[in-house]
């Protein structure tokens, strides 16, 4: 038996999905969802796996947690094969996605966590007790007995938090778990995550975010992931280190600015983002250095553009996903998304 | 994780499963009318066609009895089949995926939660049926019927967890697959009239569903002068075959949900919704 | 809201719902299993018929009250087809596709909405009741020369009964948007009620007196007896043998308008209740 030095372990994972031809409308037939991802979490880690819609997160965790197989690669969670004893691994495992809707209507929540309790074996008292815990810190405690289809979208998705860690499972997986959770909720989530972590040390998480700040926050490591490929691995303080030596600059600029044309000529940006803010155009640059930020003054200067603000940022992972992508992690890829929420 | 603790999950998940069910119709009383009344009246219809044409009233008694047994071949079809296709839609099924507990536990949880529904209606339908139709039963041998009776449920069961395994894979065909399978089986499983009818070969084909064998030897039990003329099988015979059949289809749904599940899995359609 | 918007609303929704009923019902396989599972359900419901009479009536299929109960059963797809098509459509949009709060929202006419998903079911039936018709003729020897064929009153009866059919579905689907669902549909459950009371395999007279006054209630009673005569010549009803052909349309047509205003003001009401109990976006299963 092989030694559980992680707990869970990727070399190669591959994902492909084969559209069937009278869907595919003479587009392309294979979508790879997921390409020779290589990740090792190990042990008691916190791991984020960040990437836009589209990027392959959720095939990642459904693969880890048995549900789907992989089309190549190998994938080792608590040390266990998932595709050769993928009964093993469910032993050891929790999943929560967010924005999804379990249970049964006509049940109340505590009900319905109950009911998925009995699916572990999980003795009554002991269930009893956990369940009015875990209602307390997602803030359902008044709700307990309400029947779930009275519960709004967002209490749904705590119900749904709050059964992930119900069995107090060794190595769970979160999917997304704050998504569409207003900003208050979003942050007592994101505490007890942690908290949870922290009160039990050999247990691993594996969360996967489009939200930067929830990684930085959260994660001890992160991966960050686009299009089915693992560009990076390190922790976020790494990650962001390695833009150090770039400069990382907001401009806000008024007037009729197309940064496309403006910014591609000039020697030394290496990435840009813009957006359309409060009436301006917002620029996010990663730069060469510092004298960088001289031509493109005054390249908006000679198009007519006002400077309106100019901030130089510490790099945060959004930055490192545009270095890395080219893009934002809500704009471009295929899926659009969500805007970041508030810390 | 030994034994015992495995036996006491699988006892907590048919208990955590049938939960809904029962709940769900204490709180949802609705139920009453739509499964166990209004099928009494369709059942009443049949048994009007064999007043209209002038039949002995033992028929009157062979519809009766396969009013009931409807019942549980509805139960099989849509609340445990057919059932995990919902479950799918809903996004439970991937919850049941991963939980460390037996697949057969949380179908036979479906079922025991349903089969209460089920057997109100199977007793409406035999006890209303009996006392307006005034049916003339002849209850030869206790212990066979009672054992025809289990017997038939385990099979009947069994073929339910069979089929469900197919649902893991199956999308909307699964419930179309469903509805195909309702007024065809009670056709050739001979729910309204002996399925000696259909002659001897499509009797024996059609004795795949368990009900077919157990609505046959039930009506010899039942109506031994009437059935004379339209015996299948001897009863003793059909037990036998009975039992064969609980164990050979909870057996291959053993295996099949394993092997079904895993190639759900490898297509991918596990998760996939809205098919 | 002006009459020419409201007839265009009308419209689409129709178009909208008959376009959407098709793909549903239809596009889950291929044309071929598709026009096999359309058609076996209901000849196998014909068929436990036709046994029943092989194994007990004098004369068998030759019994003269063979073709009457024949003929009832075949239309009788109809009933199920209309009821299911229509009430369904509140549980599978509301707890399947989660669609029903969104069509509520969307400038719709949701009474043709919820007729128009109908139609996809309707049309299969209409296949499937030919099929049976041409069987019982081509196999069983039912006798229906076709010059013989009252084909004015057959065309009448047929979209009087449909739309009396149309609109019990339209109260199934009120009656649905306050309860949950359960394993036996209301469509189905109701269908099978009718079955009994409306004299579709058996003559009316065979019912308790009671029950013939339920039968006597029910526009589909009217519709099969219209049917039959307009198939057969007679209607194999005693009880219904007083009232004369001519008169026959007219009490379809009057129970058709009774049950059409009763079935849109209870939609209406179950509506209002499903809105004030937020009911529209419920999740029944268990």
């Amino acid at each position: 038996m092989q030694a559980r030095e992680y707990s869970i372990e990727t070399k190669d994972l591959t994902r492909v999905f084969r559209v069937k031809r009278r869907e595919a409308r003479g587009e392309k037939r294979e979508i790879t969802a997921l390409d020779r991802a290589d990740l090792a979490v190990e042990r008691g880690e916190l791991f984020g796996v960040l990437g836009p819609n589209g990027a392959g997160k959720t095939t990642l965790i459904k693969i880890l947690a048995t549900l789907l197989s992989p089309t190549s690669g190998t994938a080792r969670v608590a040390g266990v094969d998932v595709v050769a004893n993928p009964w093993e691994v469910r032993r050891h495992i929790g999943m929560v996605s967010g924005g999804e809707s379990s249970g049964y209507g006509l049940l109340t929540v505590e009900e319905n966590l109950w009911m998925f309790s009995q699916f572990y074996g999980m003795r009554g008292a002991d269930v009893r007790k956990r369940i009015k815990e875990l209602l307390e810190v997602v803030g359902l405690a008044d709700g307990a007995k309400t029947k779930i289809y009275h519960l709004s979208t967002g209490m749904r998705q705590k119900m749904n938090f709050a059964r992930g860690f119900l069995t107090d499972p060794e190595i769970l997986f979160l999917d997304e778990p704050t998504i569409g959770l207003d900003v208050q909720t979003a942050r007592t989530l994101r505490a007890y995550i942690r908290k949870w972590m922290d009160d039990h040390p050999d247990r691993t998480i594996l969360l996967t975010t489009h939200y930067m700040y929830e990684a930085d926050e959260l994660c001890d490591r992160v991966a960050i992931i686009d299009q089915g490929k693992v560009l990076a691995c390190d922790t976020p303080a790494a990650l962001k280190r390695d833009l150090q030596e770039e400069a990382v600059f907001r401009l806000k600029v008024e007037g009729d600015l197309d940064p496309e044309k403006l910014l591609r000529g000039i020697a030394g940006v290496h990435r840009f983002t813009h957006a359309a803010r409060d009436g301006h155009a917002q620029l996010d640059l990663i730069l060469a250095d510092e004298n960088v930020l001289l031509p493109v003054l005054s390249g908006i200067q000679g198009t007519g553009g006002r400077l309106v603000s100019l901030e130089k940022r510490a790099p945060t992972l959004e930055d490192v996903f545009i270095r890395l992508v080219g893009h934002g992690l809500n704009e471009g890829g295929d899926a659009g998304g969500a805007s970041e929420p508030a810390p | 994780m030994n034994l015992r603790r495995e036996m006491k999950t699988f006892l907590r998940t048919v208990i955590g499963r049938a939960y809904p069910r029962v709940i769900g119709m204490r709180r949802e009383k609705s139920w009453m009318l739509f499964e166990v009344l209004l099928p009494l009246l369709q059942v009443a219809a049949f048994v009007y066609i064999y007043q209209a044409i002038g039949a002995p009233p033992e028929f009157t008694g062979f519809v009766v009895l396969g009013g009931a047994m409807t019942a549980y071949w509805m139960n099989v079809l849509w609340s445990m089949a057919s059932q995990l296709y919902w479950e799918k839609e809903t996004g439970n099924l991937e919850l049941y995926i991963i939980a460390p507990t037996s697949r057969m536990a949380i179908l036979i949880g479906m079922a025991a939660g349903g089969i209460m529904t089920t057997t109100i209606r199977a007793v409406g339908v035999l006890t209303l049926g009996v006392l307006i139709f005034r049916v003339p039963m002849e209850v030869t041998d206790v212990p066979a019927l009672v054992g025809v009776f289990l017997l038939t449920l385990v099979a009947l069961y069994g073929l339910g967890m069979l089929l469900a395994s197919l649902f893991l894979l199956w999308g909307r065909q699964a419930w179309h697959l469903a509805n195909l399978l309702q007024e065809p089986v009670f056709l050739v499983s001979g729910f309204y009239f002996p399925v000696r009818a259909l002659g001897f070969l499509v009797a024996l084909g059609a004795s795949i569903v368990p009900i077919t064998l157990g609505l046959d030897a039930m009506r010899q039990l039942l109506f031994p002068q009437m059935m004379e003329g339209f015996r299948f099988l001897p009863v003793g015979t059909q037990l036998g075959a009975l039992a064969v059949q609980a164990v050979v289809f909870l057996f291959l749904a053993h295996r099949a949900l394993r092997y079904f599940e895993d190639r759900a899995r490898r297509e991918g359609r596990l998760t996939l919704r809205g098919l | 809201m002006t009459a020419r918007v409201r007839g265009k609303e009308t419209w689409r929704s129709l178009r909208v719902a008959v376009w959407l009923g098709w793909q549903v019902e239809s596009n889950w396989t291929d044309p071929f299993l598709f026009a096999v599972y359309s058609v076996v359900r209901p000849v196998a419901g014909a068929l436990i018929l036709v046994f029943m009479y092989l194994v007990v009536a004098r004369g068998g299929l030759e019994n003269p009250l063979f073709p009457y109960v024949f003929v009832g059963n075949a239309f009788y797809i109809y009933v199920g087809a209309v009821l299911m098509g229509i009430s369904w459509v509140v549980i599978d949009d509301r707890e399947h596709y989660g669609m029903l709060k969104y069509m509520y929202v969307a400038p719709l006419n949701i009474l043709t909405y919820l007729l128009g998903r109908g139609v996809a079911q309707t049309a299969i039936a209409t296949i499937a009741t030919a099929i049976t018709l041409l069987f019982g003729v081509g196999v069983l020897g039912i006798r229906i020369p076709p010059g013989q064929v009252d084909w004015g009153l057959l065309a009448v009866a047929l979209v009087l009964g449909l739309s009396a059919l149309a609109f019990m579905g339209l109260l199934l689907a009120g009656a649905t948007l306050l309860t949950a669902r359960h394993n036996f549909f209301i469509g189905q459950a109701v269908a099978g009620a009718l079955y009994l009371l409306s004299g579709v395999v058996f003559p009316l007279d065979v019912l308790p007196p009671a029950l013939q006054w339920v039968g006597k209630a029910l526009p589909v009673t009217y519709w099969l007896e219209a049917l039959r005569r307009a198939l057969l010549g007679e209607g194999g009803n005693e009880a219904l043998r007083a009232i004369p052909t001519g008169h026959l349309l007219p009490i379809l047509a009057g129970s058709t308008l009774a049950l059409a205003v009763v079935s849109i003001l209870f939609f209406r009401w179950a509506e209002g209740v499903a809105h004030c109990r937020g009911l529209l976006d419920m999740q029944t299963m268990y």
